[in-house]
């Protein structure tokens, strides 16, 4: 096994063009689990973390955007100014596993195995994030909604990795939920991401699918049938949470069964709904 | 100032602390090697070939061992006639994980790799993981010598129909103690170094001289050639009191290739080939009066054995049965039981082995009893309770005298601190508010069996004897060296058996050092389990103790001129009561014990030394009450606990923080099976689908509340001490409050019985169903 140590975002691209197959390996959070316990052997593998900007961020005033490098540890948005900034986000990332986990775990590595349970993605996906791309053929950005396709599977191309990511601020409400085995160190059976400004609510929903879900039906229900300045009336949360159900397409598995993940998907999205009036 | 009693900081903690403590893979001896084991993949099938090739051939790879390669020695200890379990898998696998062969390579990375090279290839048998399986019609004998999967059937005399039939009612629950891993944070780890003049075994285990007279034996090598060491261990819980196939293995490897081998688990290997607790189904039935008096009780057990009869496995079942009654004084006991074997990882103890089983049992029916005649639970506990007056209590099982307890003053002590009547009147409010949480409360009055024990009882279980041994030996500078052969791994026997020396010799705290686990320097031992550390190597140390300090007293009285009944110990120092400043120090009299012309003629040199084996003439009883009050989420089935409350009665409390401590430990798994622990397999091809901390779901901190701590006292009269032990409490009280509370929180729903663990998805079928879960 050959292990690469770039210094910079044009290195890592070489190394990907030269070898398209190579591992990328940032936190090791996912991939060393890989390697443990199901028995992967990657015999080329790119570290990223010495690679200074992946580990930086940035916020644009002018646009209203902030940018944060695929090497940035969860641990970095817990608290401080990025939790301000993007509180959802800030909550996804407490979710995840132990202090150990969020100091090494990344954005970056969640977009990178895309799995439907990966704690930020939701988040990703209800603020409409977009992912700086780059390759040999320079950077690309490409919506979050383009980027998960499958289970476990993204739109890079080849020799193709993750820059950054950047979300837009809004002056909305936004907020994170998730429902595990127990209450640290768990893989979410089902999590949800809500934010509202004053004229929509989005809900994206996780582990409910192949991929995050965006509740489109609750959504264009909510702003057709809702007063965004008042508070939902029992019968508006009802209806919501039905139709967030409807939208989830969960599976049955040893963690949690298809109907649970369907209720409790419904149900925080109640909740965060509810808890974005108070 | 008495030491017991008092809160002593922990006299190993700066060690363990600040990692500096020695675990068995911190060892390293030159040219030591690395055994990593091919285990099956099946989880029950017969072995066609094991191709070695591949894995001989990577560099660094020094050998690899089948079955083949061990016919010169026996089965593994402890098996019963036609059940035995061979240290490698020979012909056929029965659970998946099972060792087929070991790799031995330059280190472990190697033979990580040397092991993924080794194919194996199966012809798969029928897979049976419940007991429902292993012994349906076409179910298929794991031991065809054997020809059945029930391995035991202990029946009963006299079912008791008769006697339930005349009762006001009868309440029955059919109830599924779920399979636990006992997950120490060590998982096992051996280091076996073969010299020409003797075998040096390194082993994380409970019981180090019982590993030894067992190992020379199977290795044909007389006792005094084989020592064993325990070094810090990580913990235990029972599982590491099991004959693993590694402790036999590796001292063979290391005779063969002349080098020391280690080999080390890893979490994914300890999850699936270390024993497993519990495991067991009951079908519990009382017949009660109006009043709700219990008359009589059945309980029958089925035991799954997993893939080999362990010796403690097989034992679990009857001290479930012997705890069946728990508290109450009921007229009538039955119980039966039968253990089956299936393609599972075998069963062994687990923290409690078989009376959290019992305990649960009967505080889930006693609530049972209180739901169908509308008693409050603390009611109908009281009106069944054997009267503090009755002890010693002969039980339905002659070989069980409950020694001592007052369960009364226990049960008012816990609703005292959990304020009870308050939280019934808040639950009540609560039914008609479904803006806030669902309530519930429920009460476990257990008792277990402990401090094992009596003449017989740990023989049963394959030991050498039930006793325990305690050498204490003062140093010629009046320091004093005790040896216990009571190994620890994590109880804090250095600080324990320190406490008591101290008060019985009346030297210091800090001048007296403990000396565990090494079969070299310990005389003899049997182990740490079943809650008999301060009982029965408490009570070594003490009456040793107080042996030494007669002779001691002859000799400062000799150095004194004085009487021996004048003097008293103090700080370290023989006083004459009465006359200040008449006095010898403990050093001077230690110097002098070792000078023939200063001491009485009557001792000789080294006299202050001591060693003993200490008997029992009975079991203890630890009991207590527990009280926990649950919150459910009305829509996600989600269980916050917001109060556990814990009046523990263990006899007379050596450290008030370790007893805590172990209490604590003992409710968070207690907790944990519960709400959150549950060994699972999938029942078509017995693969385990929870062999990792992400799946088999240990707590976190998170999980767990503040406790509330309280203590009654009653001593246990068959020892000196009057302990009863603690370590295995929490463990037996805990996950029937727990689960009496969800049950009690559910009742609004028409719910019964639920059963562990209480997960949110469970809970919340039973609210929709209406209680058939």
């Amino acid at each position: 096994m050959s292990v690469a140590l770039p210094t910079s975002v044009d290195e890592v691209v070489d190394l990907l063009v030269r070898n398209p197959s190579a591992t990328l390996l940032a936190g090791g959070t996912d991939l060393m689990v890989e390697v443990n316990l199901h028995g992967r052997r990657p015999t080329d593998v790119v570290a990223l973390n010495r690679v200074a900007e992946l580990r930086t961020w940035s916020v644009d005033s002018s646009r209203r955007t902030v940018t944060i490098g695929s090497g940035v540890p969860y641990a970095e948005m817990e608290t401080g100014e990025l939790a301000r900034l993007l509180p959802a986000l800030a909550e996804a990332a407490r979710t995840v596993g132990s202090p150990q986990i969020r100091a090494a775990g990344t954005l970056g590595g969640n977009l990178g195995t895309c799995s439907p349970a990966g704690d930020g993605l939701p988040v990703l996906a209800a603020l409409e994030a977009s992912i700086d791309v780059v390759g040999p053929n320079g950077s690309r950005q490409v919506h979050f909604a383009d980027f998960m396709v499958g289970v476990k599977r993204n739109s890079l191309r080849p020799s193709e990795f993750v820059r950054s990511v950047t979300f837009p601020l809004n002056d909305g409400w936004q907020g994170y939920a998730k429902v595990g085995t127990r209450n640290a160190m768990v893989i979410a059976t089902a999590s949800v991401c809500l934010v509202r400004t004053n004229d929509h609510v989005a809900v994206a929903l996780g582990a409910v699918g192949p991929t995050i879900i965006r509740a489109n039906g609750a959504e264009a229900w909510l702003a057709a049938n809702h007063r965004m300045s008042s508070p939902p009336s029992n019968d508006t949360l009802a209806e919501f949470g039905r139709l967030v159900r409807e939208a989830s397409r969960p599976i049955d598995d040893h963690r949690s069964t298809a109907a649970y993940r369907r209720h409790a998907v419904g149900v925080l999205a109640q909740r965060l709904l509810t808890r974005s009036y108070s | 100032m008495s030491l017991v009693g008092a809160k002593v900081l922990r006299k190993e903690d700066p060690r363990l602390l600040s990692g500096t403590g020695t675990y068995v893979d911190d060892l390293s001896p030159a040219q030591c090697a690395f055994a990593s084991f091919v285990t099956s993949a099946e989880a029950h099938a017969t072995i066609d070939a094991i191709d070695v090739r591949a894995a001989l051939a990577i560099p660094g790879v020094l050998a690899v061992y089948t079955a083949a390669d061990f016919t010169d020695y026996p089965d593994l200890p402890g098996g019963l006639p036609t059940l035995e379990r061979p240290a490698l898998a020979r012909n056929t696998v029965r659970f998946v994980g099972e060792p087929v062969a070991v790799v031995v390579a330059e280190d472990r990375y190697i033979a990580a790799d040397a092991v993924a090279a080794v194919t194996v290839s199966y012809s798969p048998l029928k897979v049976m993981t419940t007991i429902e399986d292993a012994t349906a019609g076409d179910s298929v004998p794991l031991f065809p010598r054997h020809g059945s999967n029930v391995i035991t059937i202990v029946p009963t005399m006299d079912d008791l129909e008769k006697e339930l039939a005349k009762c006001h009612g009868r309440a029955s629950l059919h109830i599924v103690n779920q399979r636990c891993a006992a997950v120490p944070i060590e998982p096992m780890a051996v280091l076996a170094d073969w010299k020409p003049d003797g075998l040096t075994v390194w082993a994380t285990f409970q019981a180090p001289h019982h590993l030894r007279n067992y190992l020379a034996t199977w290795l044909d090598i007389p006792q005094m050639n084989c020592r064993v060491v325990a070094p810090d261990v990580g913990g235990g819980f029972g599982s590491k009191i099991v004959w693993y196939p590694e402790l036999f293995i590796a001292p063979v490897i290391s005779k063969l290739l002349r080098r020391p081998v280690k080999f080390a688990q890893t979490r994914t290997e300890a999850m699936m080939q270390m024993a497993h607790g519990r495991d067991q189904v009951h079908d519990i039935e009382v017949g009660y009066e109006k009043d709700g008096t219990i008359k009589a009780l059945r309980l029958i057990v089925s035991q799954n054995l997993g893939a080999y009869g362990d010796p403690t496995g097989l034992g679990l079942a009857v001290l479930t049965t012997w705890m069946a009654a728990g508290a109450y004084r009921i007229p009538k006991v039955s119980t039966s039981f039968r253990t089956v074997v299936t393609n599972t990882t075998p069963v062994a103890a687990y923290r409690g082995a078989g009376r959290p089983e019992a305990a649960y049992s009967i505080e889930r029916i006693v609530d049972q009893v209180a739901r169908q005649t509308g008693l409050d639970p603390a009611v109908v506990r009281q009106r069944n309770f054997i009267p503090p007056s009755a002890f010693p209590y002969e039980t339905h099982n002659e070989a069980v005298v409950y020694d001592s307890a007052d369960f009364p003053a226990a049960l008012a002590e816990c609703l005292r601190i959990v304020d009870y009547d308050a939280v019934r009147a808040e639950q009540k409010a609560r039914r008609n508010d479904p803006s806030k949480p669902l309530l519930g409360i429920g009460l476990s009055c257990w008792l277990e069996i402990a401090g094992f024990g009596p003449n017989g009882s740990l023989e049963g279980f394959g030991h050498l004897a039930s006793w325990e041994s305690a050498q204490v030996r003062i140093q010629p500078d009046g320091s004093a060296i005790v040896y216990s052969g009571s190994s620890p791994h994590g109880q804090g026997h250095e600080t324990m058996l320190s406490q008591i020396a101290s008060d019985e010799l009346g030297i210091s705290f800090d001048r007296i050092k403990v000396i565990t686990g090494d079969t070299a320097a310990v005389l003899q031992g049997i182990g740490t389990m079943g809650s008999r550390g301060a009982p029965t190597a408490g009570s070594a140390v003490k009456v040793a103790s107080s042996r030494v300090l007669t002779r001691a007293k002859r000799i400062a009285a000799h150095l004194l001129e004085a009487a021996e009944e004048d003097l008293e110990v103090v700080d370290d120092a023989f006083n004459v009561k009465g006359s200040p400043g008449k006095k010898v120090s403990w050093g001077d009299v230690a110097w002098a014990s070792f000078q023939p012309l200063r001491i009485p003629p009557e001792l000789q040199a080294g006299s202050l030394e001591e060693r003993l084996f200490q008997e029992s003439p009975n079991f203890s009883y630890p009991s207590g009450a527990y009280a926990c009050v649950v919150e459910i989420d009305r829509e996600t089935g989600d269980v916050t606990i917001r109060d556990m409350v814990l009046v523990d009665d263990c006899g007379t409390v050596i450290n008030p923080l370790l007893a805590e401590g172990q209490v604590h430990g003992g409710v968070a798994q207690g907790i944990a099976q519960a709400l959150y622990e549950g060994v699972s397999y999938d029942s078509s091809t017995g693969q385990p689908v929870t062999a990792n901390l992400l799946d088999y779901l240990v707590p976190s901190a998170a999980d767990l509340p503040d406790y509330k701590v309280g203590r009654t006292t009653t001593l246990c009269p068959n020892n000196p001490l009057g302990a009863k032990g603690i370590g295995e409490s929490g463990s037996v009280g805990a996950p029937p409050a727990v689960i009496n509370a969800i049950v009690d929180a559910l009742s609004e729903f028409g719910v019964d019985h639920i059963d562990m663990p209480a997960t949110p998805e469970k809970i919340w079928k039973a609210m929709k169903s209406g209680g058939n879960s």
